[in-house]
Formats: structure tokens, sequence, C-alpha cells
């Protein structure tokens, strides 16, 4: 292969400097009896420098700056880093996890910015602590790479300082950069520091003040607002609380959402991509400034991936920058990418970015000077778009995931059509997206709408990710950089010639088809395919509708039955014309029937908004109804119509409840009299009851508030706390979402034919879905005789 | 004189002949060789009125009704419910005949304390519109606005006497039944099984008794000697009419003749049937349209008085008009199932009582000996469709869920569920106050279908739902030529086929 700028790069050595650092001896030697203070240690290329050390490295020292995460402390962090695959020999060698860290590793607990005191004796400080996101929110962005750094830096001056402030020894600081500072610059980028005027105080103090800026603008009272009433849109019926955790949620979401677009138009107002690379860029200014009386080295690596050689060949930890896309493509979810087929993906192998801060951590930078180094690929060994997506598409075909039982998914073949295309396309899909969505929210419940909202949300989430993935990677896949890794190249050559099999770094050395095809590949997919196999042996779905034979909580579990639409197929309509029709005459009948249907709209409108208001609108039709008379005609004439609504699936499982000691609770808004048919199944029956005047007759008022939403889970908390009830086992079931409170509340909760907004949320929280379904012999229109 | 059921020999010349499955048709083309058993035509009907009145005034073994009333007694009637005849005979009901002809003789004799008991056994409660339709519109006037027309409740543990033991069993009967001075019951014979003390004794018996009764080992000695208890303790005359052989309503009646006797009124209507049948998809709305249609039964023969010998009489008259000879057993039985069965009026016909219906009641119907021989073969048409009623039929719902995924051995079933599902709480609610089948019911239903099989290879459905077939533990095929190809392997290449040209009903007895 051969192309212009790669031929260009690859001929020309940089002019030979004398006075550029360089190695003169093994590195082990260089390094020996130097302590090197390392953050970072638990991310990705920390662990394998750790590991490196650790390993090659024997009379070098390392100390790791780690952070408590929760209740763990930095030891047991380190504990845990030390117990993985990888430092099995080093672990061995010491006798156990313990005896490692005690023999060969100091550990500081310390944050980023709020960096401890730092021992006196280290020699070389590396920082490869940072943000792996692109998209972090603009203050966290700064407060990790600008403000972290400083803090670093200063703490590690101080260190070498005597109490006077002059320093008693020159440390050595390898920064860990990135290769994409050099922002949306094109061309050859050199090793040097980037040129720019850019205040980078300035930029930090107003890109801390964000938060509280956009803090502030979300609590103002027209923002909330907005967010209340979408929240409000999705979760009205089932109350204020879940509706304002929601607001809550949308709120801390919008925040977020603001920070990362601040910081990203802000890098981009700068000429950068993103606001990782630009305060990754403000953070090399501040090791400039701050570094000006030590050694200062400066690793950029272009994007790092899983290892070519050591500790074995594709070791990686966690999912990077490709991954997502790369499995996503495997799965046939990526249908295009907006890359351009030309440009370069520049890679490099984890392990050559380790070797490689390993060499410059041995060198000694002129004080005062910088040094830089592009640890990449694109300059001598150029992967195009349109390579690697043939290398992994073939990767692919020989080697496809299997697809379960409609077998391996077709992979789409990418025409690269220029970004602006495929925006159209994703638009296009979004816009059709949101418009079938609407259409579904207004369609009557059934097990095909089920399906259609189902496909919808798995495209939207498809969507969602392609969204988010190629506005993120959509300036790398255009970049026309090409990083000049003379440098870099020097270095290696340097190496000492036994050091060359294990510290050497030359990204020329590999075919990129041999790296993806066989060391990347098979690396990324193999816990994915593990996982696909184990989710295969065990059956993907969480269940919720468990065996009650084996269940064993007996009377300290509950099982609770909602009644409309769960249990039974009718509406409190429904019910209301049959208990009250059948008493009138037939003009009568005909008129109160008139009457309903008019009110029908006004009364679904109530629904949609607030159940309790639903209820009250409808039972205010039984004033004047006889309770007693209406009582006494349920039992006589109406059980027949209720039983036969009654679902089998539903009547047996309250009876396998029953059998295995359970407590059942039909909670229900309707009205009590209506429940009769079904008491001898439930122990006790939170209905609506009618309230009557001095006759007996129905005043259209009921005694109490209905109870709905909410008031279930609150009523079920109090009834669980007085009874000696343990909800984490006990079992309720319903069918909307105005339920989704009481179905919070116990440990398993089965939604029943659910409406769209529940069968989301039962996704969402792996609840079981079931359908029970009733095949009432009578048609609705039949009234009771 | 009506033409008596043969045998038909099928050769080229034969059409197609007629099949029942489920609530539709079809034409079926069998193997020549095979035979064909047709029931026969309709005896002569007797004139209703003057039959009733001998009956009742003439009785067998008993002095005439009106000698056995006298003012200030206590009388009972008890009648059937509406598992017989189906379908429902073309109003009015003979039985609201008899019963009006029962009350006036009452009311003559100056007899006040009169109850009407809908004899229902384990059998659902009838609903007010079912006794209307039993008794006729006047008597329920009278009667049902006062409590004195009801359902019999077997669960009823007041209303239940105690009449002693028989034959190892405890016989319990409605208490109102045991302490009348008079029960008069009637009863409509569509089938050979035993009548007189015996039906008394399945209608108004209690809930332990029947279960005593139904189980899947009881000796046939023992049945007898309950009901002979009952005749012994309890005051009864029995009032049996034996109903002829015009099952089809009306529109359908052409569907009883012989296919090549088929004219051409008789063949648009058959393809009248065929169209409707194909147009309305809906299984539902097709079931309520057949569900309405009543047939035009006749009574071919009124007895009353001595239970036991009304019963003879009657059973002898009834296998005058089913009983169709066979030479000899076949290899390879076929049967049509039709879409109403007797504990399926007005519902769908749920898998087992579909296999009740064409195992038990049709393929089960024999003077001794079945119609296929041993290790042979039976193919069954019907669609077997999961299609239960939640409000009659929920024990059916969980015995087809829980115990038939299970086991189908009587004897697993007899120890493992059997008195889980005659002492379930909610289905004894729902016989009680609802219209539901008693728990026992599908379980008795079961053991009578084992017992009918029991000597039987293989039993295939054609067209049927294969997951549903599976579970009764059968077999399903598409058609009927898959059907032989699969029983091929039992019963071999040419077997001997019998097709029972069923309905109307037909008792085979093999010569």
């Amino acid at each position: 292969m051969s192309s212009v700028p790669a031929d260009t790069f690859r001929h020309t050595l940089a002019v030979e400097r004398a006075d550029r650092p360089s190695l003169d001896g093994r590195l082990r030697d260089l390094l020996a009896g130097k302590k090197i203070l390392m953050t970072g240690v638990t991310g990705f290329i920390g662990e394998q420098l750790l590991w490196k050390i650790l390993t090659e490295l024997p009379d070098t020292t390392p100390a790791v700056l780690v952070r408590r995460k929760r209740s763990a402390g930095a030891r047991d962090r380190m504990i845990g880093v030390v117990k993985k695959e990888i430092f099995k020999a080093a672990r061995e060698a010491a006798g156990g996890p313990e005896a490692l860290l005690d023999s060969r590793i100091d550990v500081i607990e310390g944050d980023l910015p709020n960096v401890p005191r730092l021992p006196s004796d280290i020699d070389v400080v590396v920082h490869c602590a940072g943000d792996v996101s692109f998209d972090p929110p603009i203050d966290q962005a700064f407060t990790t790479n600008v403000v972290g750094t400083k803090a670093l830096m200063q703490r590690m001056i101080e260190a070498c300082s005597a109490d006077d402030g002059t320093l008693v020894k020159t440390p050595h600081y390898v920064h860990i950069s990135t290769a994409y500072t050099a922002g949306r610059r094109r061309g050859a980028i050199p090793e040097q520091a980037h040129v720019h005027s850019i205040d980078y105080q300035a930029e930090t103090k107003a890109g801390l003040a964000m938060r509280d800026l956009i803090e502030s603008e979300s609590r103002t009272s027209k923002q909330l607002a907005a967010l209340r009433k979408e929240a409000e849109r999705e979760h009205r019926q089932a109350g204020y609380l879940t509706t304002a955790a929601d607001t809550e949620r949308r709120r801390l979401d919008w925040v977020r959402t603001e920070l990362v677009k601040a910081g990203t138009e802000r890098a981009r107002s700068l000429g950068w991509t993103d606001v990782y690379t630009f305060t990754k860029a403000l953070g090399e200014r501040v090791v400039a400034e701050v570094g000006a009386d030590v050694e200062v080295s400066v690793v950029r690596p272009a994007i790092v991936e899983s290892s070519w050689r050591h500790p074995y060949p594709g070791w990686i930890e966690g999912f990077k920058m490709a991954e997502p896309l790369i499995l996503a493509y495997g799965r046939g979810e990526l249908p295009e990418f907006p890359a351009s087929p030309d440009s370069v993906v520049d890679i490099v192998p984890c392990d050559h970015v380790v070797n490689a801060i390993l060499a410059v951590c041995a060198t000694h930078p002129e004080v005062g000077k910088a040094e830089y180094y592009h640890v990449s690929s694109g300059a001598r060994n150029p992967l195009t778009f349109q390579g690697i997506y043939g290398h992994i598409r073939s990767y692919f075909i020989a080697h496809p995931f299997e697809g379960g039982p409609r077998g391996a998914a077709r992979l789409p073949q990418w025409q690269f059509p220029g970004a602006a295309s495929v925006e159209r396309l994703m638009s296009t899909s979004e816009r059709a997206h949101k418009i079938a969505d609407r259409l579904l929210a207004g369609a009557p419940r059934s097990p095909r709408t089920r399906k259609l909202a189902n496909d919808l949300d798995r495209t939207r989430g498809r969507l969602d990710f392609l969204r988010r993935y190629l506005s993120l990677y959509n300036e790398y896949a255009q970049s026309e950089l090409h990083f000049v890794d003379d440098h870099t190249l020097a270095l290696t050559q340097a190496l000492h010639p036994d050091d060359q099999p294990i510290f050497a770094f030359d990204t020329a050395v590999y075919d990129w088809a041999t790296y993806i095809k066989e060391v990347h590949c098979p690396s990324v997919t193999a816990p994915v395919r593990r996982m696909d196999a184990l989710r295969r042996r065990r059956g993907s779905r969480p269940n919720t509708m468990k065996n009650l034979a084996k269940d064993s909580a007996g009377s300290s579990a509950l099982a609770i039955f909602d009644l409309d639409g769960t249990i039974m197929s009718t509406n409190v309509i429904e019910q209301y014309l049959w208990a009250r029709l059948p008493e009138l005459s037939t003009p009568r009948q005909i008129a109160e029937l008139g009457q309903v249907l008019r009110k029908l709209p006004a009364y679904l409108r109530a629904e949609r908004r607030d159940r309790g208001v639903f209820l009250r609108a409808v039972y205010r039709r039984y004033a004047g109804a006889d309770l007693a008379g209406l009582e006494q005609f349920v039992d006589q004439t109406l059980a027949p119509v209720i039983l036969s609504r009654l679902s089998p699936e539903g009547g047996r499982r309250i009876r396998e409840h029953r059998a295995a000691g359970h407590t059942t609770i039909l909670i229900t808004g309707v009205v009590r009299p209506l429940t009769r048919p079904l008491h001898p199944l439930f122990d006790v029956v939170v209905a609506a009851d009618l309230a009557t005047d001095a006759e007996g007759r129905c005043t259209g008022f009921l005694t109490g508030p209905p109870l709905v939403g909410e008031s279930r889970a609150a009523w079920l908390n109090h009834y669980a706390a007085l009874h000696d009830i343990d909800l984490s086992r006990s079992f309720a079931y319903a069918d909307s979402h105005s339920d989704l409170p009481m179905l919070s509340v116990v440990g398993n909760a089965v939604a029943v034919s659910p409406d769209i907004a529940l069968m989301r949320a039962a996704n969402a929280n792996q609840w079981t879905s079931v359908e029970w379904k009733t095949k009432p012999s009578t048609p609705r229109w039949v009234l009771p005789r | 004189m009506a033409r008596p059921g043969f045998v038909l020999d099928v050769d080229d010349r034969t059409p197609p002949l007629l099949v029942a499955s489920g609530d539709t048709y079809r034409l079926e083309r069998l193997p020549i060789g095979s035979r064909v058993v047709y029931p026969a035509d309709s005896l002569p009907p007797i004139h209703p009125a003057d039959a009733i009145q001998a009956a009742l005034d003439t009785p067998v073994g008993s002095d005439p009704l009106t000698a056995r009333l006298r003012p200030g007694m206590r009388l009972t009637i008890a009648f059937d419910d509406t598992s017989s005849p189906v379908p429902a005979m073309t109003a009015p009901d003979l039985r609201a005949k008899i019963i009006e002809a029962v009350l006036s003789r009452a009311a003559a004799a100056g007899i006040d304390d009169v109850a009407l008991i809908a004899g229902i056994g384990l059998n659902r409660r009838q609903t007010a519109a079912e006794l209307r339709q039993l008794v006729g519109e006047r008597v329920f006037r009278s009667f049902h606005a006062d409590g004195l027309l009801t359902n019999h409740d077997a669960e009823d543990l007041t209303e239940l006497a105690d009449l002693g033991e028989a034959g190892g069993i405890a016989v319990g009967l409605n208490r109102r039944a045991v302490e009348s001075d008079l029960l008069v019951y009637v009863h409509l014979v569509t089938s050979p099984a035993a009548g007189g003390a015996a039906v008394v004794l399945s209608g108004l018996g209690s809930a332990a008794t029947l279960a005593a009764l139904g189980a899947h080992d009881v000796e046939p000695a023992a049945r007898a000697a309950a009901a002979a208890l009952v005749a012994q303790k309890v005051p009864l005359f029995a009032v049996e009419a034996v109903l002829d052989a015009d099952v089809f309503p009306e529109p359908m009646s052409f569907l009883a003749k012989r296919e090549w006797e088929w004219g051409l009124k008789d063949q648009a209507r058959w393809f009248g049937l065929r169209r409707a049948t194909a147009v309305v998809s809906s299984v539902k709305l097709r079931r309520r349209v057949l569900g309405r249609l009543t047939a035009p039964r006749h009574a071919i023969g009124i007895a009353g008085g001595d239970p036991h010998t009304v019963d003879a009489t009657s059973r002898q008259l009834c296998l005058a008009q089913q009983m169709v000879t066979v030479n000899g057993q076949a290899d390879v039985g076929v049967i049509g199932v039709s879409g109403q069965t007797p504990y399926s009026v007005d519902a769908p016909t749920n898998p087992v009582l579909a296999a009740w219906a064409g195992l038990a009641a049709t393929y089960g119907a024999h003077t001794g000996t079945p119609l296929v021989r041993d290790g042979g073969a039976l193919i069954v048409f019907h669609p077997l469709g999961s299609d239960f009623s939640p409000l009659f039929h929920p024990s059916y719902v969980d015995f087809f869920a829980e115990v038939l995924t299970d086991t189908t051995e009587p004897s697993q079933i007899s120890a493992e569920f059997e008195k889980k599902f005659a002492t379930d709480p909610w289905f004894v609610h729902l016989y009680r106050s609802s219209h539901a089948f008693h728990g026992l019911h599908p379980v008795h239903r079961w053991y009578e279908i084992a017992q009918a099989i029991a000597k039987l290879g293989d039993v295939v459905w054609v067209g049927a739902d294969r997951a549903n077939a599976e579970r009764l533990g059968f077999r399903a095929a598409s058609t009927l030529a898959d059907a032989l190809e699969i029983v091929s392997s039992s019963v071999g290449r040419t077997p001997q086929i019998t097709y029972l040209h069923t309905p109307p009903q037909v008792v085979v007895d093999l010569s």
C-alpha cells in the first residue's frame, strides 16, 4: 500500500538532535532504585503500567495514588487490582496480594484534585488518570484535566522541595495526554506544544462556574414547569410522588446534558472537537507552566486499544472507544457510519503505550523544556476507515455472533455515503419514530400494541445508541490528522538491544489485518460471547412470576391483585351500566345510556389525567341507587356476569397464592358491592365504599378517597408494617401505569396485559409481563337479567 | 315403520360421507371396504298429551298418580337439567308438559306443599332462563319467585339427608326430596344408561355420595346398591319419556338423511351451510348461532310408575331406537364429535369435554363389546380448541392446565388431585352461587374417558390442535389419510375401518 502522507512520513526521520533525551542502557538499570508515582492505576493503561513495572523492573518501586470508592479504601482497591489474572506471577512470587502490596507497592490514598502530601522520595510521576469519556460535563472535565493536573504537580514539587520552597531534587513529570489535543487542526501534527493563545486559567474558572450557572437555571420556575409537564405527560396517572421523582431525574439529566453541551460548544468555539481534548490540551499548558523547573515529558497516545504482545495479545480492560461500535456492527445494528473511507483511524496497542511511557520515564529531558511524544500509528502504518471496516467485517463473517433462534445477524454493508447523508437517514428515522410513538400512545391496549411498542422501543434504543456514538465519533471519523512520531520512533530505536523484545513500541511492526482480526476483535467479543452463551443457557428473561410451589414465604407474604384489566376484563363504566340499567325502564335505560355516552369523552380525559377524578365522576352517577338492593342484585344477577369475566389464569394464580399460605388482597377502585362475587378468593378486599344517606340510598359520593396510584403503595406499606409482612417476598399483579407505585413496593411485581407505559416500566425493572385472557361467553352489550 | 339402522359397506359408488367436527361438518371419502354404521330413522312419535295421561294415570308397577296424592301431603317434583337433550328440545319442553300434568293432578288433590327441584347433581346451576325453558313459563312464574323452583345443591349440608349406606357408600340425598311424601322425577331418556332411581341419585345426591359413585374404581354393583337404597327409602314415582332421533335443528335436518338420498334442495342447503360456516369465521359467533337452534325432538314412549319397571321399559324402547347390530369388531373406528355436548350448553366445548363426548359418550355407547378390537385405533374428528368458559368450566381450566400436564392416569389423578378438586373452596363457591360445574366434574368425565378407551391403542384426532391433543394423551393429524397413516404402525396397512355415523346417537351391538 502506498499513500502520499504515509510514504512521506515513513522515510523522513526527524533531524537528529544531539541534545534530544535518549536512553543509554537497559531500562531496568536506568530506573533501578527509583520510585515512580503513578495515578490512574485502576484504569486501563495504569494497570498494565503497574504490571510492567512489577514484572520487568525489579528494582523500581511503584507508588500509586488511588482514590476511595464508596466503602473501599485505596488499599482494598489495590488488592482488587493485584488480584487480577495478569498479576498472578508477581502475586505468587510475593506470596499473596497483601504481601505483594507490602513488599513492592506504596499505596497513597488520595483524590484529584484533592491530592494529599506526596512522599519526598519520588523520582518520577506518571499521571495517567483522567476521564475516558469524550463528553463529560464541562466542570468535571476541567476539574480532572486541568485543576487535578495542576494540584498533582504542585504536590510533587512540594514533595521535592525544602521547607523554604527551593527544589532539593528534580523530579521527572510524565504527563499522559492524548494525540487528539491537536483539536480540529488538519494535516501533520508535530511533537511539540500546540500553538494557541488560550488563557487556561480564565477558561477553567469559566468552565467550573458553568455548574452553578446551569444548576441555578435548572431551578427556575420556567424550567421546572417544563420538566414537570414532561414528567406528567408520562407519569401523571402514577401519582404526584412518581411524577416528582421523575421531574427531579429529568432535572438532573437536563443539568448534565447542558453541562456536556456547554463543554462541547466551548471546545468547538475554540477549535477543539470536544471538551475532553480541549481540557487535555489546556492540561498540557498547565504542565509546561507549572513544570518549568522540573523535567517534563508529555506522552500523547492516539486511540489506545488492546495489547499487541504483553501481557498477552489482546489484553484489554473494559470497553474503550471503538468496542461498542465493533460489537454493534457484529450484531448488525450499525447500518452505516458517517466516516470518510480514507480518513485514518489512529489506533495503538496498549502495550506500546505502556512501553513508551516507561522508556520516557527513563529519559532526562532538559529542565524547562518539555518533550512531547506521539504514540500513534497513523503516520507510518496508517489504517483507513475503509480498511478497519473491511477487517472487522471479514472477522464477523468468519466468526459471527451466535444469533439465537434466528441465526446470525446480517452484517450491513457500508457505502460511506458521507456524514450529511447518514445524518439525514438518522433524523428521518428519528422523526418517523416520534410519530409512530405518538400514534401508539393513543392505540387501544392489546398484545399487538404491546408488540409494536416493544419493537418501537428497540428501534429507539438503537437510534439513541447510533445518535450518541455518531455524534461522539463524527469528528474523529473524519479527522485528517497525521501525528508525527519521530521522537517516539527515535526512543524505541534507542532501546538497548536486550530491551527490544520486552519494551519495543514501534507501531509500524504489526499488520492491521492480523491485529484487528486475530488480536483485537477476538478479545473484545469474547466476553460478549460468554455472556450470550450464559444467557442462552439460563434463559434471558428475569422471572418475577415465580413458581409458587417452591415459595416458602408463607404467611409473611402478600399477594396483591388489581381488578379491572388484571384479573377481570371490564371497566367501571361498564360495571355501572350493568348495575344501574336493569332497574330502569327501557326509555330511561336509553336516556341513561345516552348521557353516559355523551360524557364518555370527558370521562376518558379524566382517566388520562387522574384516575381518582375519573372514578369520582363515574361514581356520582350512583346517586339515588339503593345500596342494599344493589348488593342483592349483584349477588343474584350480576355475579355470573362478573365471574364470567374473571380470567381463568388470574383466578388460578390467586388460589395458588392462597395454597402457598399468602394473604391475598384485592385492591381496586371499583365500588365494593361489585366485588362481592370475588370475596371468597381474597382475605382482604380494598374497594371504594359508596356513601349512603339515612334511607340507605347512595349519595353519589364515596366514604373516602378511592385507593389509586400512590395511595395504594402507602396503604401496602402500612398494612405490611401492621401485620409483620415482608414486602420483598410479596407479589403484586396489575395492568396499568397508575399501579406503578404499588408494583414498585413489592419484591415480585408482575405486569398483567400491561398498557404501554407499564410495559416499559416492567421492562426497565425486569418484571415479568404475562397475558391473562378472558373469554366471556356473552357479548358486552347483553344486559344481565 | 321407520327404517332400522344398518351397516353400509363403502364401495366406489359411495359418496363422501358426512362427519361432524366441532361446530362444522365435513364430507369425507372413506377408503373402499370401510363400514359405516347408520342410526335408525326416528321411531313413530306418540301423542304427548295422551301418553302423559296414560303414564300418570295407568302407570306401571304403581298405583295411578292421583291415587298417591292426598291433601296436605308434601310433593316434590324433580327433573333433569339442560344437559339432556342436546340440542334443546323445541319449546315447549316435554318436561314442562309432564310437570304441568303432575301439577294439575296435585292441585286437584288439594296439595299445597309442592316444590320443584332441578336435579343438577354436580352439573352447573341452571339459570332462571334455563329453568323457565325446562318447566315452562306458567310453572316458572308460579314457583320461581317464591323460591319453590330451585336448583339442587349437592354441597348444602343442611339441605341434605342421610339415607344410610349401600355398597360401602354413604348415600346422601336432597332433604326436601327425602322428606316428601312423594317424589316425582321427570326424566328424558336419550341414552340407554341406567334410569329410574339411579337418575334420582345422580340428580339429587350429595356431593360426597356423587364423589364416591364417580370414583375411578367404583364397582357397578355399588352403584346399583345405592340406587336400590334410594328406591327403597324414597317414595318415588318415576316418569320417563324416551326421545326419538330427530336431533338436527330444522334448517339442518337434511343432515340426518343418508348422503346418497340428498336431493337437490339438500345439496343446496349443504352448500349454504358450508358457505355460512366459512363466512362466519368467528368461532364465538358460530357457536352462538348454532347454540340457539333447537331440535324438534319427539317422544316415542312415556312411562310412569315404579322406577325399576319404568327404567326397564324406557331402556328397551331407547335401545329399539338407537341400537344397531354390527358384525365383528373393527381395527379402526372413526367418530365425529359435534359442537354441542351435554355439558357445554351455551358454552364452548373445551378439549376435555370434546374428548368425553367422542370417547365416553359416543364410542362408549355399546351393549358390552366396544366397536374397536383391543389394541385397535380410534380416529376422532374435532378441533380441540382451547376455549374454556370461565363461568361454567373453571374447574376444567384447572384440570386441563394443572392435572393433564402432569398425568392422564386415573389412579394417579385419584390419588393426587381428586380430593383437591372435590374440596377446593373456590370451586365449591362457584358451584353453589354461580353457574360453574363442580370441581369433581372434569375428574369424573376423565375417569369415564379412561374407562371407555382402556383397551384401545392409538387415539388420533383429525384437525385438532396438536398441543391440546398431546396434553390429553392423544395424537393429532390434519387429515383422515394422515390419521390412517399414523395408526398403520399398529393396525397395518389394510385395517378394517368402521365409521360410526353419528349424531344421532348409535348404540353398537356387536354380534
